[in-house]
């Protein structure tokens, strides 16, 4: 759940990228701290091993004021993918306001994207988390690869899911953006049944949305 | 993990944190000789955490900054430019600092869960074990009572037939021997009246001188005959009683039942008496055709196996039609003794086949059932260490009792 501090009037929004393992979820972040123009952003902090692989979490800090001078803070968060980092994977999970699945769109990553999505189903559950309230969207990644699902497969696999499919070519910073567009406005929705942005903070989801993301000259 | 903790990786990290486990004095004195001028580190409440604040008092600032905002400020009277290159290098700082906190502090929060994790898993595990290990001795101990129960069934059942047996040749046994008894009293009643007619010649003797006059009397009173039938029916009686004494004799084979000692014992008597036993019951019904054969002595109960070739004989009788045929037959061979008992009988279904070992089954209407049942019949055999068989089609069965003469060590005692 969000963080407000009362204190320092400011509201913590976590955000989670999980996902099987070299799916894309540091080149994700990666790439909107290079695209977003958001008024506050961070630096990133990677903590992975020397081959790349998160070992820890990756962290991008993003923020902006709303009119009413609440800064509203974005914490953004990979999890590492690999199967035996699932206590760490738990832990940075917990207290998230929403999260992004991003999957490998290569075939022979079919297996690992669903066993992660089950691990990430159950480590929620673990948590505390609501699964059926929680925004997510879903990401097929490395579109820019041969071998990889179609989007009509993609699509008519996850047909009978709640969730918003997109997909990127996240290297290139293909689809980022927009992967992080879609769960910005799922989270808007979510928390704006606590915190009224609209009339207690006069932030409308557009507004979110734009501030969240920095005026960008040229989208990837 | 949703409990807010003191190390939780997640919580904002202030300056003097981020300071923690630097060496002040070293860094002060190294960036004093680099920007050549006091300076001094102050956190967002104007805390001074390192330098000199009273010489850096006046100087221009420069803020530090944490994840977006600033946490803390450097003052030093420097040019703008060289106190931001100061500022970004103390940034760098507190930055390697922030990553390694956050890495330490996630390691031990997921520790910590893992442990608790861990302790929960062992707790569970212990519990189960001790569900567990509460089940089996409860299982054992039920599983004991259950054994007990069977048994005192088994008894019970076993006694029932017993009795059963008892009661049906208890009327059989009741005719054989009222018939002796019967003509042994009408003997006695007639000896004992010509006993009276041998009183009234005998009343004669001390008066009488006339000779003719006392056979004119033993004349009339026929005493040639009488002297005769006295001998006839006192040999009849005895007969008689003879008889009554082997049926009692017999009978003893059955009261020996409860002994539980073993004794050797030869089969082909004990069949005998059996069949003698039983006479009443197959004498109208059935032909009985003995063939015994040479059979060594068997170490057994003898009640018991007598109480099986009972039941075994009578269910032969039971299955004769109209003409029965029973031929019983006793061989010894390969150490083993057979007791092969054969009726042209009606048979047994094929749908009672199935059964005909279940305990309590019977064929026979209520009250007339008796004698032991096939279960507890095959249950004495094998405690003997032998083997029951049956095999019967439309025109008669054939039941097969094999005992070995040295049965196994390893036997159950019934
Ligand atoms: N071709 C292609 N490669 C990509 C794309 N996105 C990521 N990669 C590559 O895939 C590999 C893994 O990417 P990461 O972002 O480190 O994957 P991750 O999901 O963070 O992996 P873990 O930290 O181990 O969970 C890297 O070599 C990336 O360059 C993409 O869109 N196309
Ligand atoms: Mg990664």
């Amino acid at each position: 759940m969000a963080n407000f501090d009362e204190e320092n009037n400011r509201l913590t929004i976590k955000l989670v990228y999980y996902g099987p393992a070299q799916s894309g979820k540091t080149t994700n972040l990666m790439r909107l701290h290079d695209i977003l123009r958001t008024d506050l952003k961070g630096e990133m902090m990677l903590m992975e091993t020397a081959n790349d692989r998160t070992l820890f979490f990756d962290l991008l800090p993003l923020g902006f004021k709303a009119p009413s001078g609440l800064l509203i803070k974005f914490k953004l968060y990979t999890v590492p993918g690999q199967v035996i980092h699932d206590s760490t994977r738990k832990a940075v999970l917990s207290r998230a306001d929403g999260v992004v699945f991003v999957a490998d769109s290569q075939r022979t990553q079919s297996t690992n994207n669903g066993e992660a999505f089950s691990n990430l189903e159950d480590n929620a559950a673990r948590v505390g988390i609501d699964f059926d309230q929680l925004p997510l969207v879903v990401q097929f990644n490395k579109r820019d690869l041969p071998d990889i699902l179609s989007e009509a497969e993609v699509l008519q696999r996850w047909q009978s899911a709640p969730w918003p499919v997109l997909f990127s070519s996240a290297l290139a910073g293909g689809g980022v953006v927009e992967t992080f567009h879609a769960l910005l406005h799922q989270v808007y929705n979510h928390l704006d049944q606590e915190f009224d942005f609209q009339c207690l903070h006069h932030l409308s989801q557009a507004a979110f949305v734009d501030q969240a993301c920095g005026r960008i000259d040229n989208q990837a | 993990m949703s409990k807010e903790s003191d190390h939780d990786f997640e919580r904002d990290l202030s300056l003097n944190e981020l300071l923690h486990g630097i060496d002040k004095q070293r860094l002060e004195t190294a960036l004093h000789t680099l920007l050549n001028a006091p300076l001094a580190i102050f956190n967002q409440q104007g805390e001074c955490l390192l330098g000199a604040p009273e010489q850096a008092k006046d100087a221009i600032s420069q803020p530090l900054y944490g994840e977006l905002e600033p946490i803390g400020r450097l003052t030093a009277a420097i040019p703008q430019d060289r106190l931001k290159a100061a500022t970004a290098l103390i940034t760098l700082l507190l930055r390697a600092n922030a990553r390694y906190l956050m890495a330490s502090d996630l390691h031990l929060q997921t520790q910590q869960a893992d442990f608790e994790e861990l302790q929960r898993r062992h707790t569970a595990l212990e519990q189960s074990e001790q569900r567990y290990k509460a089940l089996a001795e409860n299982l054992e101990l039920r599983v004991q009572q259950q054994v007990k129960t069977i048994e005192s069934a088994q008894l019970k059942l076993y006694e029932t037939e017993k009795l059963a047996s008892v009661g049906r040749l208890a009327s059989g046994i009741a005719h054989e021997i009222n018939n002796p008894i019967g003509f042994i009293r009408s003997n006695l009643t007639t000896a004992c009246s010509y006993l009276d007619a041998l009183k009234k010649i005998g009343a004669m003797l001390p008066s009488c001188q006339d000779m003719s006059a006392l056979k004119s009397a033993w004349q009339q009173a026929d005493m040639d005959f009488i002297q005769q039938d006295m001998q006839d029916i006192l040999a009849e009686s005895i007969d008689g009683t003879e008889r009554i004494a082997a049926i009692v004799k017999d009978l003893k084979g059955f009261s020996r039942i409860d002994e539980t000692a073993r004794e050797e014992a030869d089969l082909n008597m004990l069949i005998r008496q059996v069949c003698h036993v039983a006479t009443a019951e197959w004498r109208d019904k059935a032909e009985l055709h003995l063939d015994l054969g040479v059979l060594p002595l068997l170490h057994c109960h003898p009640g018991e196996l007598g109480q099986v070739f009972l039941s075994v004989l009578m269910n032969a009788v039971d299955a004769t039609t109209v003409l029965g045929n029973i031929h019983l037959r006793t061989a010894f061979q390969d150490n083993q003794i057979t007791i092969e008992v054969r009726d042209n009988g009606r048979g047994i279904t094929e749908t009672d086949m199935p059964h005909i070992f279940d305990p309590f089954f019977t064929t026979k209407e209520v009250g007339k059932g008796m004698g032991l049942g096939l279960s507890v019949s095959r249950n004495i055999v094998q405690a003997h260490g032998g083997n029951l068989t049956i095999k019967s089609r439309p025109t008669g069965t054939r039941v097969t009792i094999s005992l070995p003469v040295k049965p196994p060590v390893t036997h159950v005692e019934i």
